[in-house]
């Protein structure tokens, strides 16, 4: 940038130039580039709205007719006249620029192709619009960070841009989690450029959108980054342990600091906090600088000189003709699928897993094309949907439709019902989302947990792309932390104690998932010694959960360790064992309806197993009567149903009625009593009891029939009702009446039996 | 029943809305009450209603209110009077109040619903500070209205509040 000019006079300049421009000319174009690249770099332009990403979509445009992607028609120059007529508007208003200017440029734009996103709500174009100007933009901070850092230092205004901020934020998770994963990928083939390219996009979308909403502290860490990235991708730097290292500090850094814009934009700028970059500046520059050969200087001071080392020659040549930013990579940066807030959904009838994000390294899959919606729509839909189950299913059993002897509308309600289940199965299949991302975060785990353990331990992924309830995917996250925690602390021994033992002084962990009837199983098996038996036996007769004399299967034994306040570790290290034990985990589990178990053999390893339902919108139960009302007994808890001998039932004075049941006594629960309904069955050898296994322990509830195994869909009580003991939910049975599904830990609980 | 700075009643906190305006207007007993028009979902006859336990003894159950689980509560329980039996004329008016976590649709077992009616701003008198068995917070007013009392309800009170029998209570 030779000589200053003032952004009136660049504008003015590329309007005149935009006039005489011939078609074919492409000489001019260049030098239009030239122009708007000034622009661009201008300290003015940064604090002025709209002005930078109009220049950049300005830039990209001529980009494209120089490549010939574009018609350098008349037309399409004209249409550029009217954008920097736009352009000059804006600079000339600054912030009191009407909003129909910035919207005319946008249309004018996508009239040419070019999607720019200006106004709030919009950062997903917003991102494509950044993506493409990767190299040209990367010079560009050089100009803008001066002023930038000078108001870095005061709070941001937070809250004039809350909808871009909040779309920043949730853009900003998927791609930090998406670089996390492609930094661990890369670490198993560090020479896979295609995996630095996906690294390199999040950071650039993040430094691009983070400088776009002026939060010059992420723009400047993430474009410190950025450059390290693009050493290394230009192999002016080699990949190694130190890079990978300081990109996920990075990320974990950056993370961090979104968070506290969310925790600003929820609670009030207040919460603000100030981060210090420049020690994570300097570290990325000291790993940048480690073996960098050709560049201008070596940066020595920090924080300010980070945005100098762009080689000049990318610059030079960006000028004239901005390259492609990755070679043959597919479509702008796809970020991972979504976990706050929004569900990317197959194409309905293409069953092919959605491609998680920038993520499967070298085989290109193909890509199903997805579509991003309100998670809440979607909920309404699913509503909608088990609805329409129900209301079908009372019009087919309405005594009058089933006495008419009609062919024609017998097949008629089959093909109704045919197309129902069709449309819940769909609908359900909507909120399924593969587990990859869940298990892609434990890559993570194992590798920070192995490093600080000193053991040495691969973990094995399969199944990925099994799909689990989307509402399930934050709540089977800690349970699986837990576990693989546990594998890698308790499981995997330490190198040397695994060579004696004669294996490989590499310990696995396999985590694989799949599906199994109507139920989700996911599996943690690690290569480690299995479970101490004897000193859980031992542990358990301490703790008084078992008595010495009695006689466990090595196998219940080994599950003891799901009890509550059950921990064997012997030290307490930072990575498990602090008393909260394995109960939290069945917890975890219990809550979603699923069970847990663990399967151990001695030398060879421990295997624990989670089998979860499908789905937490629909629940197969034991529908049972008890006097004139209806419940619904989760089948998953059920162990049997029996109709008691006498023999077999006891009552222990002051301390209820219990009932022998192969061997053990069971604390019998009179649901009548407990729910207070009338009922003429109160003799427990006339009713029927169900064995019900619970978190506090097998009980036996009374109850007077069974009418029928259904699945139901749950349905909330409603915000008023929804504490109620012993009751989980409700749901429409077939005759239109509301049944209510019992909450058993709830119940036991509420019965202090 | 719209928002204004404007203190209407002269009563200490509740007063700052306006309270003229439409309301439905029911029979309970030998009286006459009236809920705001713009809280009322629906008016539906009498359903089977399933119990539910360790609720309140005004809370009836659960309806399904076409597919949605919704509380019913016997206003007559709630304002303890006598219970009596249901016939033909009894009514559930489903009414939507915000709760913590959005709107919530409740049912309100009346003996039978009259009309609705346009209350004036000088037909309005603020509640009774003695002598009803109505708690004073249920009660936005008093209109006279042709000669006959209503007393209009705040229905956000009157359903919103807790229908859970504590436990610890049995």
């Amino acid at each position: 940038m030779a000589e200053t000019k003032t952004l009136a006079e660049i504008l003015d300049e590329m309007a005149i130039k935009i006039l005489a421009i011939e078609p074919g000319d492409l000489s001019v174009v260049g030098e239009l580039i030239t122009l708007v690249e000034e622009l661009c770099g201008s300290p003015d332009t940064a604090g002025l709205p709209f002005l930078l990403p109009m220049g950049k979509a300005f830039n990209d445009v001529l980009g494209k007719i120089i490549m010939g992607d574009m018609d350098d028609s008349a037309d399409s120059f004209n249409k550029l006249g009217e954008c920097i007529g736009n352009m000059q508007e804006v600079a000339r208003k600054g912030e009191k620029v009407a909003d129909t200017v910035p919207n005319q440029f946008q249309a004018t734009m996508k009239a040419m192709g070019q999607d720019v996103s200006l106004v709030a709500g919009d950062t997903a174009s917003q991102e494509d619009e950044v993506a493409p100007v990767a190299e040209e933009s990367v010079s560009e901070p050089a100009a803008a960070a001066p002023p930038a850092s000078a108001d870095a230092g005061a709070i941001p205004d937070f809250l004039k841009d809350t909808d871009l901020l909040g779309g920043f934020i949730e853009e900003a998770f998927e791609h930090l989690e998406s670089i996390e994963v492609n930094i661990l990928d890369l670490e198993q083939s560090p020479d896979d450029k295609e995996i630095i390219n996906n690294i390199f996009r999040p950071f650039h979308t993040i430094k691009g959108v983070s400088g776009f909403l002026n939060l010059m502290d992420i723009n400047k860490l993430a474009h410190a980054t950025e450059n390290l990235l693009d050493d290394v991708r230009n192999d002016k730097r080699e990949m190694d342990a130190d890079v990978i290292d300081v990109v996920l500090e990075v990320g974990d850094f950056l993370r961090t600091m979104v968070e506290n814009i969310k925790e600003v934009l929820e609670n009030g700028p207040d919460c603000y906090q100030k981060f210090d970059i420049s020690a994570h500046i300097s570290k990325v520059v000291g790993v940048q600088g480690g073996d960098a050969p050709v560049v201008e200087a070596p940066p020595a001071e920090p924080a300010a000189a980070v945005p100098k080392e762009e080689p000049p020659a990318t610059a030079a040549q960006a000028a004239v003709a901005p390259p492609e930013p990755v070679p043959a990579s597919p479509a702008p940066a796809t970020p991972a699928p979504a976990a706050a807030g929004k569900v990317k959904m197959p194409a309905p009838g293409k069953p092919d897993k959605p491609k998680a994000g920038g993520g499967a390294p070298a085989v290109q899959k193909k890509i199903t094309a997805t579509i991003k919606v309100d998670i809440e729509k979607l909920d309404n839909l699913v509503n909608a949907v088990g609805e329409l189950v129900i209301m079908q299913v009372m019009v087919k059993q309405n005594p009058l439709v089933s006495s008419i002897s009609d062919p024609k509308l017998t097949r008629d309600l089959a093909q109704l019902e045919r197309i129902t289940t069709e449309l819940q199965k769909t609908a359900m299949a909507m909120r399924m989302v593969p587990i990859r991302q869940t298990f892609q975060k434990m890559t993570r785990l194992v590798r920070d947990l192995s490093k600080k353990s000193g053991k040495r331990v691969d973990l094995i992924m399969h199944g990925e792309e099994t799909e689990i309830d989307r509402n399930m995917v934050e709540s089977i996250y800690d349970p699986l932390v837990h576990m693989i925690r546990n594998s890698v602390d308790h499981g995997v021994q330490t190198p040397d104690v695994r060579e004696a033992a004669g294996k490989h002084a590499k310990g696995k962990v396999v985590l694989s998932a799949y599906q199994k009837g109507s139920a989700i199983v996911i599996e943690i098996e690690d290569d480690g010694s299995g479970l101490n038996t004897e000193k859980i036996r031992t542990k358990g007769i301490e703790r008084g959960l078992i008595s010495q004399d009695d006689q466990l299967t090595d196998h219940e034994i080994n599950n003891l360790i799901f009890l509550p306040g059950f921990s064997t570790a012997d030290k307490i290290t930072d990575v498990s064992g602090r008393g909260v034990g394995m109960d939290v985990v069945k917890k975890g589990v219990e809550k979603l309806r699923g069970k847990v178990e663990v399967i151990s053999t001695p030398g060879v390893g421990s295997q624990f197993v989670i089998k979860l339902p499908l789905t937490l919108a629909i629940i197969d139960g034991i529908v049972v009567r008890v006097g004139e009302e209806r419940y619904i007994i989760p089948t998953i808890a059920i162990q049997e149903s029996i109709k008691p001998n006498r023999d077999h039932y006891n009552t222990v004075h002051g301390q209820g009625e219990t009932l022998m049941v192969r061997g053990t006594l069971i604390p019998i629960i009179r649901l009548y009593e407990v729910f207070g309904v009338d009922t003429t069955q109160t003799d427990p050898c006339e009713s029927i009891v169900v064995v019900i296994e619970s978190e506090w322990g097998k009980r036996a509830l009374m109850v007077d029939e069974l009418l029928g195994k259904q699945e139901v869909v749950i349905k909330s009580l409603g915000g008023l009702m929804k504490d109620v003991k012993g009751v989980a939910g409700g749901t429409i049975l077939g005759d239109g009446r509301v049944g209510l599904i019992l909450d058993l830990a709830g119940l036991v609980q509420a019965t202090g039996t | 029943m719209e928002e204004a700075k404007k203190d209407a009643g002269g009563e200490s906190g509740k007063s700052v809305k306006v309270l003229e305006g439409k309301y439905l207007t029911f029979a309970l007993g030998n009286e006459e009450y009236g809920v705001g028009i713009l809280n009322v979902r629906e008016i539906i006859g009498l359903m089977e209603i399933t119990a539910v336990p360790h609720t309140q003894p005004h809370v009836k159950g659960v309806i399904n209110l076409r597919g949605r689980v919704i509380p019913v509560l016997d206003l007559r329980l709630k304002f303890g009077m006598e219970i009596q039996e249901y016939d033909e004329r009894t009514c559930i008016i489903v009414v939507e109040i915000e709760g913590s976590s959005g709107s919530i649709q409740v049912g309100m077992l009346v003996d039978s619903v009259s009309e609705v009616l346009n209350v004036a701003k000088d037909e309005i008198e603020p509640p009774p500070a003695f002598g009803t068995h109505l708690h004073a917070d249920y009660i936005l007013g008093m209109a006279k209205v042709k000669g006959d009392v209503k007393i209009l309800l705040d229905a956000d009170r009157v359903v919103g509040e807790g229908v859970i029998r504590e436990l610890e209570e049995n």
